[in-house]
């Protein structure tokens, strides 16, 4: 039809200037052309030699990781709590813990910069997983509610009176029914952290610098190639991850995430 | 599972985390209000007296209200046309979520390649004959807000979509039936049943775009200022933090001002339809 025409080419524009990105960083010149006028992987060589970048791509990698089962394990216990009992500021609680989403981000920064300083904890990895956890609960706690409302309790019930205990229901019915929540959970909670910039650049030092920090700090001082030699590998990263995704789960698990809309308590 | 009060441990560490997050909101405030052991509004009349200042603010906020609108429009037709789409609708949602889940660093960088002096545009008005010298593609407001659009366009889309996803296709078949024009379904039908979608994606734009540190820096430079950026360098080239503080709570009030009466908008809109339904 006609009018698809125009929206299409809409739709193209989202990943066209990822694509220049990944296109220009293989171009053998000392500064970023595009289209590039030769080919080389020079820059991904003087990536891959460097130690402070690779330095930087573990601490990323580390501390998306740990935020992500930090987030994800408070989110699931206090989701078991919040989808089954009834307790007064239940709501009060759900609606705080997805607060820190509806915070601007530079203001989040400067509130986290002022804590963990006061910890000395200003430039350490402690100090970075304290406040991705912060800032990933919201994403974790989203897709698990929202499982554990699912889940029909007769499944569960069913289990307790053929005499299951407590402990092998949570391994044998409650767990593995919850898994594609609990996977969409830590995916979520991973990519969040793992490009998470605004706030980070508040809180690194010298030696502890995540990879976008890095990449940020590095656009600002030089326009040399190698940062589109490793923006193309954390694109590369990402790719996988969502294909990943769909595979085991479907991309639907992304869309319930991103709509936005707090999932209120059933009442 | 029967496990009684024993499952009220569970919210130990949420609540423990909630309460460092109060925590540092609480140091946030303190900090802004208390000067040299006075509680006052000293650094706040203060912000407000310097004329440069309050531009940057009021830059903001219509930056990231520009910034909204223009999702909206582009974001509309996109969600439109992906929920309506039967085979590749994976390959279509795959576009969007793809770069949506790639760091904003990078896809700012990618704006930097294309707007710069010597990126992709200029070099082609040149190589064209069309511009003598370098249009100012960025470092200025221009270069933030396409910026920003592209960067929170996929937010908008992905809250537009859903709600288009639970809409029957045949309430548009029977309006076409009837003979109405495109855009009056539109704007009778799909409008009025997806506004909530519009509205939390207008929500979140809104405020991820008022908050945004490096975008705004990178595409708009020192100049076009926003009080992310502003915030950004009292803190790291002049050290200070009660400076900062104050302009991260005029900040987050600004932005709670304008989405609390969105959120009783959709709210209300979203109890109306309800009500239709039944």
């Amino acid at each position: 039809m006609r009018w698809r025409l125009p929206i299409a080419a809409i739709l193209l524009f989202l990943p066209a200037p990822i694509a220049i990105v990944a296109l220009s960083s293989v171009t053998s010149r000392g500064y970023l052309t595009f289209p590039p006028s030769s080919f080389s992987l020079r820059w991904y060589t003087e990536f891959l030699s460097s130690a402070e970048w690779l330095r930087a791509l573990a601490i990323s990698v580390l501390l998306a990781f740990s935020a992500a089962c930090g987030s994800v394990l408070i989110a699931f216990l206090a989701s078991q709590v919040i989808a089954r009992k009834r307790f007064a500021g239940r709501s009060l609680l759900e609606t705080l813990m997805l607060m820190p989403i509806i915070f601007p981000h530079a203001a989040l920064g400067v509130a986290m910069l002022g804590i963990v300083s006061s910890l000395h904890w200003n430039g350490t990895f402690v100090g970075l997983v304290l406040a991705h956890v912060v800032l990933t609960v919201p994403y974790a706690y989203r897709p698990l509610i929202a499982s554990i409302r699912a889940l029909d309790p007769v499944m569960e019930e069913a289990a307790m009176s053929l005499g299951a205990r407590p402990g092998t229901i949570l391994k044998r019915v409650t767990l593995p029914l919850l898994r594609p929540g609990l996977i969409t959970a830590l995916v979520f909670a991973f990519v969040i952290s793992f490009d998470e910039v605004t706030v980070t650049m508040f809180l690194v030092g010298p030696d502890m610098s995540t990879i976008p920090v890095r990449i940020f700090a590095q656009i600002q001082e030089s326009a040399s190639p190698v940062i589109a030699a490793i923006s193309t590998v954390l694109i590369g990263f990402t790719v996988l991850i969502v294909a990943l995704t769909q595979w085991l789960l479907g991309l639907e698990a992304f869309l319930d995430i991103g709509a936005g809309r707090s999932s209120r308590p059933a009442a | 599972m029967q496990l009684g009060r024993w499952l009220y441990l569970g919210l130990i560490p949420a609540i423990l985390l909630l309460a460092g997050f109060f925590y540092a909101l609480f140091t946030l405030v303190a900090s802004a209000f208390v000067t040299d052991g006075v509680v006052g509004f000293a650094r706040f009349a203060s912000f407000f007296l310097r004329a440069d200042y309050v531009d940057v603010l009021v830059r903001t906020l219509w930056i990231a209200g520009l910034t909204t609108a223009i999702a909206v429009v582009i974001g509309y037709p996109v969600a439109y046309l992906i929920a309506r789409t039967r085979t590749g609708r994976t390959w279509l949602l795959m576009l969007v979520i793809a770069p949506w889940l790639t760091s904003v660093v990078v896809r700012t960088y990618g704006w930097m390649v294309i707007l710069g002096n010597r990126g992709l545009i200029n070099g082609f008005l040149q190589w064209a004959g069309l511009a003598g010298r370098p249009v100012p593609l960025m470092y200025n407001s221009f270069g933030i807000i396409v910026g920003l659009v592209h960067v929170l366009c996929p937010f908008m889309i992905i809250a537009i979509f859903s709600t288009l996803q639970q809409l029957d296709p045949a309430l548009e078949e029977a309006a076409m039936s009837l003979r109405a024009r495109p855009w009056r379904i539109f704007r009778k039908v799909l409008l009025p049943l997806t506004l909530p979608g519009v509205i939390s994606g207008a929500i979140i734009v809104f405020l991820m775009a008022t908050g945004a540190i490096v975008t705004p820096l990178l595409l708009g430079g020192l100049r076009d200022r926003m009080l992310g950026t502003q915030i950004f360098q009292e803190m790291f080239e002049l050290f200070d933090f009660p400076k900062a503080a104050t302009m991260a709570i005029i900040l987050t009030v600004s932005a709670i001002c304008v989405v609390l009466p969105l959120q009783w908008l959709e709210r209300r809109v979203g109890r109306h339809l309800r009500t239709v339904e039944e």
